[in-house]
């Protein structure tokens, strides 16, 4: 009896980690599509609206997902401190603080901090220009994620409940 | 000047926090240029400063600003979005909170011949604003005729309280005083430096009759304000452009008085430029007030009459 209960924990906990690391890869593409959304409008609230960067930030971190506007919402409220920050160091901080509540690799993060070099820096028209540049990008890089997603999610799935059951199997 | 301080670096904010107080009260330009010390101007005076606010002459002593002060500054001054600055960029100034106006240089960037804006921005000059409550005190009385607002030109060389006094005018229109009712005034604010308009809402009183066109140029805003809001008395800034002039002979035609200012150190040097010359030829102006610096900025000089004959109090219609 004892033995039955221990195996069906371990199948589970086994299943349950497939499970987690098939998400992630499900989820990258879905929050790599919001990073887009959000790029996308900031570039409608700088290039048509001339909205400070202040504003824009706090109007599209309110909109997206917390995972992500919660990199907006940070940035805009460390512009607001009495510190007198750079606007490179409000950005580049606020993502690293959310970073690790994102499934986003390493590759997203670089080209998310090379926005903070020229982002509110210099006209509308070379602000849509790194916009844009940052957005195709991304894109790309969302290609790629989709390309893993179909690849692996499943197998991972799969291979966390065969796992447990390989460890079951061994054990009875 | 709180505004000011609030939007500057730490380091120059400590520095300017640490200044003595007489000098900190009557500062009226921060001049700051990368690599170079800091520098303030207070009553007719220049002066670098030390970093822990102490006033010299000697220029290694005194602060400098860095590469990434420069930085933070425009990060700052421009609230992190440069792109939302580019009018102002062009014209080469930035107003902000409170009034005071931030001018910039820079490398400048041209299209199609044109100043696009200004790039790698490494000198300011932050001009304080302040407001002098009653300045028109000693003019109001020789602005008027048979309960008539009298066309008028305010002549003064630059820094001699020139806005100053036309914004008091402004001000003393709008509420009324004891030579007259109040008036509808109309502020045609090119260089948002007469009402310190922060999205389009003015920053110092101007008055409660008053309608003030933000940022824009003086011969087209002139015309709108006819038009729109049925001004009493015209207000507008350092005229000058050929445009202007046509537009002012258009407001006083309309039945509407204007009171605007010009550069120039004396009434024969501004009848020598094109635009005013006409002007003062066609007796536009039934009155001229000229500013200097004689006794601190905002020393009336003179008030002359149409003919250009000087005007002395005694002298008014009505006070005989």
């Amino acid at each position: 009896m004892v033995k039955l209960i221990g195996s069906a924990i371990i199948l589970f906990s086994a299943t349950m980690v497939g499970w987690q690391v098939g998400k992630l890869y499900a989820m990258r593409p879905v929050q790599l599509r919001t990073l887009l959304i959000a790029l996308q409008m900031l570039e409608t609230e700088i290039v048509y609206g001339s909205t400070p960067l202040h504003r824009a930030f706090v109007k599209i971190g309110r909109r997206m997902a917390k995972e992500i506007g919660g990199i907006f919402l940070t940035a805009a409220e460390l512009m607001g401190t009495a510190e007198a920050l750079s606007t490179q160091v409000c950005w580049q901080t606020a993502v690293e603080q959310h970073w690790s509540q994102t499934v986003l690799r390493k590759e997203e993060k670089d080209v998310l901090l090379n926005l903070g070099y020229v982002l509110g820096s210099s006209d509308r028209h070379d602000q849509q220009k790194h916009l844009r540049l940052t957005m195709t990008h991304l894109r790309g890089l969302e290609e790629e994620a989709r390309l893993e997603q179909g690849k692996y999610e499943n197998m991972y799935k799969s291979l966390g409940f065969l796992g447990g059951l390989l460890v079951v199997i061994l054990m009875l | 000047m709180k505004e000011i301080i609030a939007m500057l670096p730490a380091p120059i904010r400590q520095i300017l926090t640490a200044l003595p107080a007489e000098v900190r009260d009557s500062l009226e330009e921060i001049r700051l240029r990368q690599n170079q010390p800091l520098e303030v101007r207070y009553s007719q005076q220049a002066s670098y400063v030390t970093t822990s606010g102490q006033l010299t002459a000697n220029v290694r002593q005194g602060w400098t600003l860095t590469e990434e002060h420069v930085t933070k500054l425009i990060n700052q001054i421009s609230q992190h979005s440069l792109y939302a600055l580019e009018e102002e960029l062009k014209r080469g100034y930035i107003t902000v909170a409170g009034g005071h106006r931030i001018g910039i240089a820079g490398k400048v960037v041209m299209e199609g011949g044109e100043v696009k804006g200004i790039r790698d921005i490494t000198s300011f000059n932050i001009r304080i604003a302040r407001e002098k409550k009653g300045a028109a005190q000693q003019v109001l009385p020789f602005l008027f005729q048979g309960g008539k607002v009298l066309n008028t030109l305010i002549v003064s060389p630059p820094s001699c309280g020139k806005t100053t006094l036309l914004r008091d005018i402004a001000r003393s229109l709008s509420y009324g005083s004891e030579w007259s009712s109040s008036r509808k005034v109309g502020i045609v604010d090119e260089r948002s430096e007469l009402a310190g308009s922060v999205n389009g809402v003015p920053q110092r009183d101007v008055g409660p009759r008053t309608d003030v066109l933000d940022a824009c140029p003086k011969a087209v805003g002139m015309m709108m304000l006819i038009r729109s809001m049925s001004p009493d008395v015209l207000i507008a800034d350092e005229i000058g452009r050929t445009e202007d002039g046509e537009a002012i002979w258009e407001a006083i035609h309309a039945g509407v008085a204007v009171i605007c200012s010009a550069h120039g150190s004396d009434l024969q040097e501004v009848a020598l430029r094109p635009t005013l010359g006409k002007l003062m030829q066609h007796r536009a102006f039934s009155r001229y007030i000229v500013l200097s610096r004689q006794h601190g900025a905002g020393t009336i000089q003179g008030i002359y009459d149409a003919s250009l004959a000087p005007l002395e109090r005694e002298n008014l219609p009505w006070s005989s």
